[in-house]
This record gives C-alpha cells, sequence and structure tokens, in this order.
C-alpha cells in the first residue's frame, strides 16, 4: 500500500519537476502566467473530485468554499497578519473547513440530490454576500504581495505547483489509505460500507471537510495570483462549470484534474484568439459532462482504460503466503457466542420473523436454513443492525446489541456477508481487505487471500470474476477476526468443488480466527458437512433446530424445504 | 404592520412562482424521477422567445402563445435526452445530468439573448385585482397563485386517481417493468416534460417583469423552486405549494427591512437547510442499497 503510494507520487513529483522546468524555463512569461491559473484551477478541481468523482456527491458551492479562501487571506493582508502568503493560504483553506462541514450535515443521511439542493441554494446565497462586501483591500488598491522569493510570473507558477504536488501526493495517500476506500465504499453501498463499521457520517464529512480545505486553499492561490478579487471569481455559475468540468474528466485523477484546468483555462483562450465568444467553452463542457454520464466513464478513465490495451498486463497470480502467515486467533470465552431471544420482525402488517430463538456456540459452526422467503437475510439484517426496529433481544457474548447503529455492531463484532456482491470495484483487492480489516499487516493480507484462493492484493476488484468475489467477501470479513461472522449464502454461484473447499476453510475458521460463524446456505451437503447445529425457519418461525443429522431428516424440515410430503419421499 | 403587510403582499406574485416551479418540479420528480434542474431554464428560454417577438414588433399575446411553443419544446428535448439516454440511470445521475446541461442552456441562453444586457418585457398582466386590507393585491400574484393551486389540484386528482396517473408512477420506479406492461413510456415521459415546460414558460413571463430579465437570474429561479418541492419533501403537492407561497411571503418582508434586504436571496439556502435537517430525523438508508 504504502509503497503504492510512494510510486505514485514519485510519478507526479518527476512528472511536476520536468513540465514545471520546461514551463518556467522556456516558455514566455505570458503562457507560464496562463500555465499558473490552469494549476490553481487544477487545485479547485482536486478539491471537487474528491466529494464528486470518489463520494459521488453532488458538489455546486466549490467555488465559494474558494471565496472564503480568498477572502480570509485577503483579511489576513490587510490586518498585516504574521506569516506571509503561504501561511495564509492554509488559514484560508481552514477557515472554508466549518462551512464544509455544516453544509455536508443535511447531506448525511440522505444521498446526492439533496447536497446538490444544499450546495446549489448556498452558492446562491453567497453570491449575494460576496457581492455587497468589497474584498478586503480593494478600496484601498491593497493588492495581496506574493512571498519574495516567488515574486515573478515563473517564480508564482512554482509557489503554485509546490501547492498543486504537495496536494496531488496528499490525495494520493488518503485515497489508498482506509479513509480513502471508506469514501469509495460509501459512495459504491452504504450498507456494505457500514457492514465493515465504517462510520458514514465520518466518511461523508471528512470527505466534504478536506474538499472545502483544498477548494479554500485555491481560492488564496487565485488571491496571490490576481492581487485582488471581485465576487465574479466565485460566483454560482463558475462552481456549476466547474462541476461540469469535474464529471467531464474525471477530476479525482491527477490527470483529470490538469486537463480540467487546461480546458478551462485554454479553452477561451483559443477561442479568444479566434474572435469566437468566449462562452461556448460551458456548452461544450455541458456536452462532456453529459456524454460521460451515459456512457459512465470520465476522460481519465477512458485514458487509462485505452493506456491498459497498450500496456501489455502482467498475469496477476493468485496471493500466496505461508499459512503461518496468518494473523493469530483472538481468543475468546466459551459460551454462546451470540444469543437471540424472541426476534420478531414485522413489515407493515407482514410477520416477517416470529419470535426466533437462536444461539451461536464460541468455536463452533452454526447453520440457519430455510426455503426462500422464510426470513433468513432479515435475521441477518436484524442482527447486523440494518432494520429500523425489532422486537425481542439480541446478545453479543452476554453484550445487549439494542439501540447500536450498524457500524457500532460491526465494529463490537458482529460481521456479515451480502447476497449481492457489494464491493466497490474500484478498489483493490488488497484495499477492500484493509477497509474491512483495520490494520491488517501486508504478509497477513496475502496469507488470508491465499488462504481463500483469492487474487494477488494489488488486483483491481474490477478484474476480478463474479465468483471470486464472494469468497473475497469472506475473507473481508474473516481478516477481521470478529466474534461472530454471518455468512449470507457464500456457496452461491460456486462450482462442486469450490463448494467442498469452501466448505473446509468455513469449518476452519473458528479454529483458526477465533469467530462464531452462523451460515446461512441452501447447499445441504455444506450445511452437513460444517454445521455442528441447524436451526431451521420457516414463514418466520423456528420449526426444528439440532444437529444437522437429526434436523434435517425431520418430516416437516423436509417439507418445509422440499415442498414433498413424508410419504411422497418414501414413494 | 402595514408596511410590512404590503411588502409580504408584494411577494406574493414570487411565492406563487415559486410555487408553480416547486409542484412542476415534484410533479416531474414523481413521474419521471428527475430532480430537474433545468426547470427554470426552460421557462426562461420561452420568456425569452416572447421577449425576442415583442421587440421585433409582433403583437403580444400570439408572441405569447409562441413563447410557450417554444418552452414545450425545450422541455420534450430536455426530456428526449433524459428518456433516451439516462431511463435507466439511478437518481443522482440523472440530478447530474440536468445540472450539466443547466450550465449548457445558461451559456447559450446568455449568448443568444445579449448576456446582461437589459430587455424590455411587457407586463402581461398589469394593475391590481383587489384591495385587501388597505392593500393591493396585483392580478399578477392572483394570477400565478391560482395556476400553481390550479396545477396542485389537477396534479393531485391526476396521479392519485386517473389509471394514466397510476400507470405514470409505475413507470417512475421502474421504467422498464412498466415499459413490459405494455405502458408507453416514452410517450408519458415526453408528455410530462412538455406539460411542464408549458406551464413553467407561463409562470416566469408573469414574475419576469419583476425581476431582472436576463437569462442567467430567471434560470437560477430554480433554487427557490427546488426549496420549495423539498418542503413538500418532494411528495406533498399542496405542501409544495403552500412552501412556494410562503417562501415568496417570507422574501417579500425581508425586503423591507433595510438591515437584511440585501441578503434575502440567502432565505432559499436557510429553508432548505432547516428543512433537511428536520428531515433526516427517520430516513435512515438510501435507496436499498
Amino acid at each position: 500500500m504504502k509503497r503504492a503510494s510512494l510510486k505514485a507520487s514519485l510519478v507526479v513529483v518527476i512528472a511536476a519537476i520536468v513540465l514545471g522546468g520546461v514551463i518556467a524555463g522556456l516558455l514566455p512569461s505570458y503562457w507560464v502566467f496562463l500555465a499558473t491559473s490552469v494549476l490553481i484551477t487544477g487545485v479547485a478541481l482536486q478539491s471537487l473530485g474528491l466529494v464528486a468523482g470518489r463520494t459521488g456527491m453532488i458538489a455546486l458551492c466549490q467555488m465559494s468554499f474558494a471565496g472564503v479562501g480568498a477572502w480570509t487571506v485577503g483579511y489576513l493582508n490587510l490586518a498585516e497578519a504574521p506569516g506571509g502568503l503561504a501561511v495564509w493560504i492554509l488559514i484560508g483553506g481552514l477557515a472554508a473547513v466549518p462551512l464544509g462541514v455544516a453544509i455536508g450535515l443535511p447531506a448525511l443521511r440522505l444521498r446526492g440530490i439533496n447536497l446538490a439542493i444544499v450546495t446549489l441554494s448556498f452558492a446562491t446565497a453567497f453570491d449575494t454576500i460576496l457581492a455587497t462586501m468589497t474584498y478586503p483591500g480593494q478600496t484601498d488598491f491593497l493588492q495581496v504581495p506574493r512571498p519574495e522569493l516567488f515574486d515573478g510570473d515563473e517564480g508564482y507558477f512554482v509557489f503554485v505547483l509546490l501547492f498543486y504536488v504537495a496536494i496531488a501526493m496528499a490525495l494520493e495517500f488518503l485515497s489508498r489509505s482506509r479513509l480513502g476506500a471508506s469514501w469509495l465504499a460509501v459512495r459504491h453501498s452504504e450498507r456494505a460500507a457500514a457492514a465493515h463499521g465504517v462510520s458514514i457520517a465520518t466518511a461523508k464529512l471528512s470527505a466534504f471537510a478536506i474538499s472545502a480545505f483544498i477548494a479554500g486553499i485555491s481560492g488564496g492561490l487565485l488571491a496571490g495570483y490576481l492581487g485582488t478579487l471581485v465576487s465574479e471569481n466565485f460566483s454560482m455559475m463558475q462552481s456549476l462549470s466547474l462541476y461540469a468540468v469535474a464529471v467531464m474528466t474525471g477530476a479525482h485523477f491527477a490527470e483529470g484534474a490538469i486537463i480540467g484546468g487546461l480546458l478551462v483555462v485554454m479553452f477561451p483562450e483559443i477561442l479568444r484568439r479566434l474572435d469566437l465568444p468566449q462562452d461556448i467553452g460551458n456548452v461544450l463542457f455541458a456536452i462532456g459532462a453529459t456524454q460521460a454520464l451515459s456512457t459512465g466513464e470520465t476522460m481519465s478513465e477512458t485514458f487509462r482504460r485505452q493506456l491498459r490495451r497498450l500496456v501489455p498486463a502482467r498475469i496477476k497470480a493468485a496471493a500466496s503466503a505461508p499459512a503461518s502467515d496468518l494473523p493469530a486467533p483472538v481468543s475468546r470465552a466459551a459460551g454462546p457466542a451470540l444469543s437471540v431471544e424472541k426476534l420478531t420482525v414485522r413489515y407493515g402488517s407482514v410477520v416477517a420473523l416470529d419470535g426466533v430463538n437462536l444461539t451461536v456456540t464460541a468455536g463452533t459452526v452454526a447453520g440457519l436454513i430455510g426455503p426462500n422467503g422464510a426470513g433468513k437475510s432479515t435475521f441477518i439484517d436484524a442482527v447486523a443492525g440494518f432494520l429500523s426496529s425489532y422486537e425481542g433481544s439480541i446478545k453479543l457474548g452476554g453484550k445487549p446489541l439494542e439501540g447500536m447503529p450498524a457500524h457500532l455492531r460491526a465494529r463490537e463484532g458482529v460481521r456479515r456477508t451480502w447476497q449481492t456482491n457489494r464491493i466497490a470495484p474500484e478498489l483493490t483487492v488488497g484495499g477492500y481487505l484493509a477497509l474491512a480489516a483495520k490494520g491488517l499487516s501486508a504478509s497477513e493480507t496475502r496469507a488470508i487471500l491465499g488462504w481463500l484462493d483469492c487474487p494477488d492484493p494489488n488486483t483491481l476488484v474490477v478484474s476480478v470474476d463474479a465468483g471470486t468475489r464472494r469468497l473475497l467477501d469472506v475473507a473481508g470479513v474473516v481478516a477481521a477476526r470478529p466474534a461472530v461472522l454471518l455468512l449470507d449464502e457464500p456457496a452461491a454461484g460456486q462450482s462442486h468443488e469450490e463448494t467442498l473447499r469452501l466448505g473446509q476453510r468455513i469449518a476452519e475458521i473458528p479454529k483458526l480466527f477465533g469467530s462464531a460463524v452462523l451460515l446461512v446456505e441452501h447447499d445441504m451437503d455444506l450445511v452437513r458437512a460444517v454445521c455442528s447445529e441447524v436451526t431451521v425457519l420457516d414463514f418466520g418461525r423456528v420449526i426444528a433446530s439440532g444437529p444437522p443429522a437429526k434436523v434435517l431428516d425431520l418430516g416437516p424440515v423436509k417439507k418445509a424445504y422440499l415442498g414433498i410430503e413424508e410419504e411422497s419421499v418414501a414413494a | 404592520m402595514n408596511a410590512l403587510l404590503t411588502s409580504a403582499v408584494a411577494g406574493l406574485t414570487a411565492g406563487g412562482t415559486y410555487a408553480l416551479l416547486g409542484v412542476c418540479a415534484v410533479f416531474t420528480y414523481r413521474l419521471v424521477a428527475v430532480v430537474n434542474f433545468t426547470g427554470a431554464a426552460i421557462g426562461t428560454a420561452g420568456t425569452f422567445v416572447l421577449i425576442a417577438l415583442y421587440e421585433a414588433g409582433f403583437p403580444i399575446w400570439p408572441s405569447v402563445v409562441a413563447g410557450i411553443a417554444a418552452g414545450t419544446m425545450v422541455g420534450v428535448a430536455i426530456g428526449t435526452i433524459m428518456t433516451r439516454w439516462f431511463g435507466e440511470a439511478s437518481a443522482s445521475t440523472k440530478a447530474a445530468v440536468t445540472v450539466a446541461l443547466l450550465v449548457g442552456i445558461i451559456a447559450i441562453g446568455l449568448r443568444l439573448t445579449g448576456g446582461q444586457h437589459p430587455h424590455n418585457m411587457p407586463e402581461l398582466f398589469p394593475g391590481s385585482a383587489f384591495r385587501m386590507a388597505g392593500v393591493e393585491v396585483t392580478i399578477a400574484s392572483v394570477l400565478t397563485i391560482g395556476l400553481a393551486a390550479l396545477f396542485t389540484v389537477l396534479a393531485d386528482l391526476f396521479l392519485n386517481t386517473t389509471k394514466v396517473g397510476l400507470n405514470l408512477r409505475a413507470l417512475a420506479d421502474r421504467p422498464m417493468a412498466a415499459e413490459l406492461l405494455g405502458i408507453r413510456v416514452q410517450l408519458l415521459s415526453l408528455l410530462v416534460w412538455g406539460m411542464t415546460g408549458a406551464f413553467t414558460t407561463f409562470a416566469l413571463m408573469i414574475i419576469a417583469p419583476q425581476r431582472s430579465p436576463n437569462f442567467m437570474t430567471l434560470s437560477l429561479l430554480v433554487v427557490p423552486a427546488l426549496a420549495a418541492a423539498l418542503v413538500g419533501l418532494f411528495r406533498s403537492f399542496w405542501r409544495t405549494l403552500a412552501g412556494g407561497i410562503v417562501l415568496g411571503l417570507v422574501e417579500g418582508m425581508a425586503s423591507s427591512v433595510d438591515s437584511i434586504s440585501q441578503y434575502r436571496s440567502a432565505i432559499p439556502f436557510l429553508v432548505v437547510l432547516a428543512v433537511l435537517l428536520w428531515s433526516q430525523r427517520e430516513a435512515r438508508w438510501d435507496e436499498a442499497r
């Protein structure tokens, strides 16, 4: 992980030194001046890429945050605050953070669209506020001074370049961290993210706060660039067109932000030289964004895909590491790991679960079976905290879980998998495991992946086939070594041989990792092979429970499960 | 007191317009599942056709009809883009598309109408309708509110009692499934887009003389419209209607108080913030993900 971030950062630094050297050293001043503007727009686009690209939210007030940063810089200049421009710019970025958090708050629980409305209305409000204020120092013709070292067009270009590279590197590290993985996970499926113990609120608010900080910095850089500013620099229209550009180019990629900056700055320049009206640019951005949304692929992603086609892909071997590298099992007290009593769940007038009792003993694998619609998945939802209400009690090792939201239950030690795959395809296999299990070492990651025949940690999830993704799901929850694992039909879609192998692995989980397992399955051979206790549900009621050899031969179980009467089986 | 009342009533025309635009937004959302950021821009396009024809010396009422027809056509054009390419897309993708389209429409609009250049917008319904507690209530305000109320009643009846309405509601959630049931999804969706286009155009024609009629300001009336729609939580037409009117009244009152009148366009933001924070108490997980 770290190494990949370092490698990517090195690429950014080398590219910056080469390109920066060429631009600052060889190009005429006017072009250097324009290039500086490209970079500043690039910083603003990076900030937008974080919320729009990574977290998938529609943010339409990015230039307002930039405005806060710029105004702060102007104010600090007027107040003759110590520290100089670089420090003022950072303070300007910080000043935008509380606003970012405040505006992100209403969008915590509901997705993108509400955030779009909040941010657009904030941009309108901010427009009028800025319009009534003059830029600090404007009336006294007081310019924001540049640092002595970086005065002049070439100097300031280098100054901005340093900021751009620092931000690009920080984002690179962030995107590969657990926080970065949680952003992608939240974008893909909030429930799945919460099931890994990710707090949706923290993920969204951190994205918004960091994004506002970077946007504030872009505003501060603009203040030093132009010396004095007017409210039009930060108008709502700027925010809107910036959003269109971000969607079009994919601003969460380092190259996407630069391409976007180039388009925003160079397009009007070219149009001006061709004597064409400059506002045509926005029309093209709108078309480009619509096109990107309809294909689901931004310009950066298209470039990357074509690049991958040019460079022959190395065949990624399955991850391998000695089993001794597996993380040590967590020792747990004997007795019930999970005890559920009288669990009743109602959806309106439908009773999905009716007084269900079930105990999973520590160190064992228990089975939960029943025909489709019997309430098995509802049971898992209730235990994992995904239902707004239920009756009865759910205890984890004696501790009641009532009132705890899903992500806290996950942290407490209840982990689940899903029937449908919910892994964010942009993640790497290793990144997914890091999201699922905090603080896993590289060798442990490899060992767990190898143990379940999953691919190398550097493989992108998007290139992993559906069957293997289900194994990856299991690998994730196992890696977290929770008190209780709830596996929802892990063998669905696996071949017979794969199922046998998976069965062996599941049987080993309690010993190897110290987790008790509740297995929901339709494959009776698998259930017989690995479970020491089985509970059978039918229409939300427990109709039998006990050792599988005994329970599966009971008449009512056969009837419920196979839909046939005892007689016809005999016949 | 009377001054406050006068200015509140002065906000009624705006309130009616917000309400009508808001109800149209809810209508669009419930029937074709799009949170439409281009709503006001569609009406603005039609309004500027009226202005262009009027400035070119055409008589006013034929110009109004032509303008409404143009607004309807722009609505259908955007509807075509949305149904053809984004019929099965997620709600937030659709919203993002309308944001992108808004950027494009405003740019084209500003180009064609000469940017911030002031236009001569005829007042369609000048004069006062009646006096209430010593305050003149204008025909324009009665008209916009009446129109909004009419649209609300019709939309409510249409969706809850007619078979076509029920079909359309089914279509919003699962266009593909509705198509398989034999509902003419494309045609009905375009009908929705055309109809809301016509209504918003007319509403904007009435309010345009009160605002600085440039393409961007009018297009951005989508902000109070969406704020009103949020008051109705994008479900209830009646609450949206009330939300829009109250928004207009509050804006009107704010404009009479000197110290805050400059900031009155921040009011929709405060409303949005309050409604969202309040409505979040219950919502937990996004659409079954």
